[in-house]
């Protein structure tokens, strides 16, 4: 904890050194933002300092395969590849974290690492041998690092997948799921709320649109809609758990889609903006900046619907609200907590319908 | 009778994702076999939504059938419905029977299940065959698909048509 914390300080003070952009949806860039050179060069330092065998673990092929082994199911239950994090020695350790700056924006990193720190609480309460642990989170290159042709970068564990494809046939942040447990928690003087961001972008748009019967959705959501899922196996664990059910299905046409952007006021239009912009702040602003561009487009927004279920202020379970646009999916659903039964947990998650994978992945 | 789902992965908690719904098909000469397992969780919301307090043997006709995929209905009957637990969650086991009518193929045919996904939005049914090795997934349903176009797969055919 100590260690994972000092490292959250240390990426801290690397961000606050790092140069501006003006107009990326990050308050606070990173030191790469997101730029493939910035990447390249962070993962070629953290290469030079790993044996062999771990450079086996992390690099692998850039497959459907690799590419879908994502989840959001403690590593018990769906065991991950890549390079264990908690494995690294210091001089490892900091070189990672420089992969992860350089890859994300500030408020990607920040989340990461308190994500990290989340299971690190969650061990305190629950002792089961559920993988619960902040070292218990991989990065891995899916291909060959380079200017031109197309890899990938994951880094993820229990609660995020960052799944940032360089390169592709479209620009790839997604799918990106992230969550926590708990919602918030604190270590020591310090205050922790993972998702403070999106959450509160999410709420705040579905209490603006909570008057508005068309952006009701109908029916229960227990869960992200376009997540992982499980098979159970007789006498198993379960197999699946990851993204096998790529590519998605949409809905189409406007029924039980929310209600449209167009028909909404200027300032709830800013709200949508604003929730998708929480989330597409995450991967670093070179990654994500024709994304929101896209999304922003008024033909784009013109196809848009903001909807929510259950409690527009996110507070029981069941709650939900999401984007859907022509490319855009970003989802937010309120769980009941499974190491605290008597608290809540979210899962939140970003899908591009065109841009998964960096357009690169097909179907099995 | 139900073999326990779960040896190795029991005291784990299936934590952070709601459970799915599953049906296993076994192809038979005739007719087809099918164990459903339904989340109580997820099933819940399901019956409420429509008021529902029959028990499930009853409510799940009202959900599941099969149909040749000219649409002709087939029969089915539930033999039995069980209890078992999977990973910390609970689940409904129905042992259901699919036959088609006279002259009608028993390998091919079109699978219907709205039994949570009417309601739960994030529900996925997984279909499986089970044949000699692993299970073969045929498909999936989530809302607002109800239909699923199944085709007794090669692999399914030597273990099952005895």
């Amino acid at each position: 904890m100590n260690r994972l914390a000092a490292a959250v300080m240390c990426g801290l003070l690397l961000v606050v050194n790092a140069a501006p952009a003006a107009d990326a949806p990050c308050p606070r860039p990173s030191t790469g933002n997101g730029q493939v050179q910035a990447v390249m060069a962070a993962i070629k330092t953290f290469q030079k300092t790993l044996k062999p065998e771990q450079r086996k673990a992390l690099e692998r092929p850039f497959t459907r395969e690799s590419a879908i082994l994502w989840s959001n199911l403690p590593i018990a239950v769906v065991p991950r590849k890549g390079l264990r994090l908690g494995d690294l020695d210091e001089k490892q350790d900091y070189a990672a974290r420089r992969v992860a700056a350089a890859a994300l924006s500030a408020c990607g990193l920040k989340m990461l690492d308190e994500i990290r720190i989340a299971d690190n609480v969650l061990k305190r309460v629950d002792s089961r041998k559920i993988g619960w642990d902040a070292g218990n989170y991989f990065m891995g290159i899916l291909g060959t690092p380079s200017e031109r042709k197309p890899w990938m970068l994951q880094i993820g564990g229990h609660h995020v997948a960052y799944n940032l494809t360089f390169n592709g046939a479209h620009e790839g942040a997604t799918p990106l799921f992230f969550g926590s447990e708990p919602i918030y928690f604190n270590v020591g003087d310090t205050d922790y709320e993972p998702l403070s961001a999106q959450s509160s972008a999410m709420s705040t748009l579905a209490r603006a649109l909570a008057n508005r019967p068309e952006a009701k959705l109908s029916g229960t959501f227990t869960d992200v809609v376009k997540g992982v899922v499980v098979i159970p196996v007789e006498g198993h664990l379960p197999t699946g758990g990851t993204d096998t059910g790529f590519p998605m299905s949409y809905p189409t046409g406007n029924t039980d889609r929310g209600v449209l952007y167009g028909a909404l006021p200027a300032e709830e239009q800013a709200l949508v903006r604003a929730a998708l912009e929480s989330y597409a702040s995450l991967p670093g602003a070179a990654i994500t900046q024709p994304l929101v561009a896209a999304y922003e487009s008024p033909a784009a927004l013109a196809e848009t619907y903001a909807g929510f279920s259950g409690q527009p202020d996110l507070s029981a379970e069941g709650s939900y609200v999401r984007i859907d646009g022509p490319r855009i999916w970003m989802e937010l659903v309120v769980q009941r907590a499974v190491a605290d039964h008597s608290k809540l947990h979210y899962h939140a998650l970003w899908r591009d319908k065109q841009s998964d994978y960096g357009g690169e992945i097909g179907p099995q | 009778m139900l073999a326990l789902l779960c040896a190795a992965g029991c005291g784990l908690a299936l934590a952070h994702g709601a459970p799915h719904s599953l049906v296993k098909l076994d192809f038979l000469a005739h007719s087809v076999r099918a164990e459903v397992l339904v989340p109580e969780s997820e099933l819940a919301f399901a019956a409420a939504a429509e008021s529902a307090s029959e028990p499930f043997a009853a409510y799940l006709p009202r959900h599941l059938s099969a149909e040749t995929p000219q649409g002709v209905a087939w029969t089915m009957e539930v033999r039995s419905v069980s209890n078992t637990n999977y990973l910390d969650h609970a689940y409904l086991s129905a042992q259901v029977e699919f036959t088609p009518p006279p002259g009608a193929s028993a390998r091919a045919f079109v699978l219907v299940d709205d039994a949570v996904t009417h309601e739960v939005r994030n529900h996925v049914v997984v279909v499986l065959a089970r044949g000699t090795g692993n299970p073969a997934v045929l498909g999936a349903l989530q809302y607002p698909a109800r239909r699923l176009s199944i085709q007794q797969p090669v692999t399914a055919s030597a273990a099952s048509r005895k």
